[in-house]
């Protein structure tokens, strides 16, 4: 049996469909995923034990069990606990975002701590109010000291958005694996597909290291 | 005390410790007048620094009292109770870093205008004008717009005084804000905190150097193990100490400079 990539041209479109599904799922959780992660890093600092503990108990639990079994989890109990019934889209959202959170909590909590007690003096005989210095100056500078670690972070969120195929959403994975049992042709799909996310993922692998040299270097931070 | 000049600052019998161990100030006792320019001068682990960042507000005190311009200001009743501290005199204080502080993703102007436009309410155009007058001032009129990483050490502490100053504070505390600059940056820093000594602004110091003691000073206190050992003018505490302790310490700090 030789190879036929040819089989592929047929389905461009499917594919283009696809990815504009992961790609649009990933965007909205990664915005939302940060957000989310920033306030639970923040609150792993907080004075209160009880607001400390909630948040490492959400972080653990998320970080400790396979993301495979949190999107079924979201999928098919979440529903029937609400009482709702949730679009596939939906559901992806709620269950990457909360993934990523927890991810980036750990990123931000160590950008956090590295902001140090010094800056905190500072806002402190500046006569900053908690809301100031959290905005102006803690969130900045540990957004940029994040930005690498966040910016993988993405990277790693984008190719673990693949598993949302297992729940039957259309995404780039889901796409590939129907025409790769409609064609019988898996390797040259399954291939193309992998050339998809890297030629999405690798340039932003690059960017990483970008940032990391240009940013940082000139904030010295 | 019934002198025509009542008190800015009157400490009360403050003591701070750090653990159940560490006692680092054990009783101090200080009043400041108002345009005096008091330098604290002693070996390390004294307690010097510590009383500075208490004087901001940046630390939890066991017990004693502080009051500012006649107004409380910092106290605690014992070690377990909260510190009680009063935000809007803590506002009047400035304070400058051994390490400068500044903020690193800020340009000098925005580090210079964010607590008065933040805190006051004041207008981004006027906060800016009279940044850029204070610049100007201590000689760096053209670093507006350059990042705290690209200045000398020098030029960040002459940025982070003007920064204190944008809030026209009522006094200045200074806590070793020479020991982390190179010899030849020294002086220009020096220079700006004598240019504010000339306007009278009243001002707390804790320095290694002497030098700059004797000419900024209008009086110097020696304190040593978490106690205020010697009191007085520069010429009495850095010339011919009463004290047995004043006397070692000054002559170890002049025979190291030999």
């Amino acid at each position: 049996m030789s190879l036929d990539f040819s089989v592929l041209l047929r389905f461009q479109e499917a594919l283009a469909l696809g990815l504009w599904t992961t790609v649009k799922l990933t965007l909205i959780c990664i915005v939302l995923g940060c957000s989310l992660g920033f306030l639970v890093g923040l609150s792993r600092t907080s004075p209160s034990a009880i607001v400390r503990g909630i948040a490492s108990i959400y972080v653990e639990f998320f970080r400790g069990t396979p993301v495979l079994i949190q999107l079924f989890w979201i999928f098919f109990c979440l529903p029937l606990v609400l009482g709702v019934e949730l679009s596939n889209l939906a559901s992806g959202v709620i269950a990457l975002t909360l993934y990523m959170g927890a991810i980036t909590s750990e990123t931000f909590r160590a950008s956090l701590k590295s902001v140090g007690r010094e800056q905190m003096d500072a806002c402190i005989a500046l006569g900053l109010p908690r809301r100031v210095q959290v905005t102006n100056v803690i969130l900045p500078q540990a957004v940029l000291r994040a930005a690498p670690t966040l910016l993988s972070n993405c990277i790693s969120l984008f190719k673990e958005s693949a598993l949302v195929s297992a729940v039957g959403m259309a995404d780039l994975m889901f796409v590939g694996q129907n025409i790769s049992n409609n064609t019988a042709r898996p390797v040259e799909v399954l291939t193309i597909v992998a050339l998809i996310y890297f030629a999405i993922a690798f340039p932003l692998t690059r960017a990483v290291t970008l940032v990391e040299g240009r940013i940082l270097k000139k904030l010295a931070i | 005390m019934t002198s025509a000049s009542a008190p800015l600052v009157s400490i009360r019998s403050l003591h701070k410790s750090y653990g159940p161990h560490i006692q680092v100030l054990k009783g101090l006792d200080i009043e400041m007048k108002p345009g005096e320019r008091v330098v604290v001068i002693g070996p390390s682990g004294g307690g010097k620094s510590t009383l500075l960042r208490v004087m901001m507000g940046l630390e939890k005190i066991d017990s004693g009292s502080i009051t500012f311009g006649g107004k409380p200001y910092i106290s605690s009743a014992n070690a377990d109770a909260k510190t009680a501290i009063n935000t809007d005199v803590r506002r009047s204080i400035g304070m400058v870093f051994q390490h400068y502080t500044l903020f690193p993703h800020l340009s000098v102007i925005q580090n210079l205008v964010l607590a008065p436009c933040k805190v006051r309410g004041e207008k981004k155009a006027s906060a800016t004008q009279r940044a850029q007058a204070l610049l100007e001032r201590f000689g760096l009129g053209g670093k507006a717009n350059a990042f705290p990483a690209q200045l000398s050490g020098g030029q960040k502490q002459r940025v982070a005084i003007a920064r204190a100053l944008m809030l026209d504070p009522k006094l200045m505390l200074f806590d070793e804000v020479t020991s982390a600059l190179d010899p030849e940056l020294v002086a220009e820093v020096e220079q700006v905190i004598l240019q504010l000594a000339e306007q009278n602004l009243p001002m707390m110091i804790v320095t290694h150097d002497m030098w700059f003691a004797k000419n900024i000073a209008s009086r110097v206190i020696f304190c040593a193990g978490g106690v205020v050992v010697e009191d007085g003018p520069p010429e009495q505490v850095l010339g011919s100490p009463r004290e047995e302790r004043t006397r070692d310490f000054i002559d170890r700090v002049f025979h190291i400079k030999q």
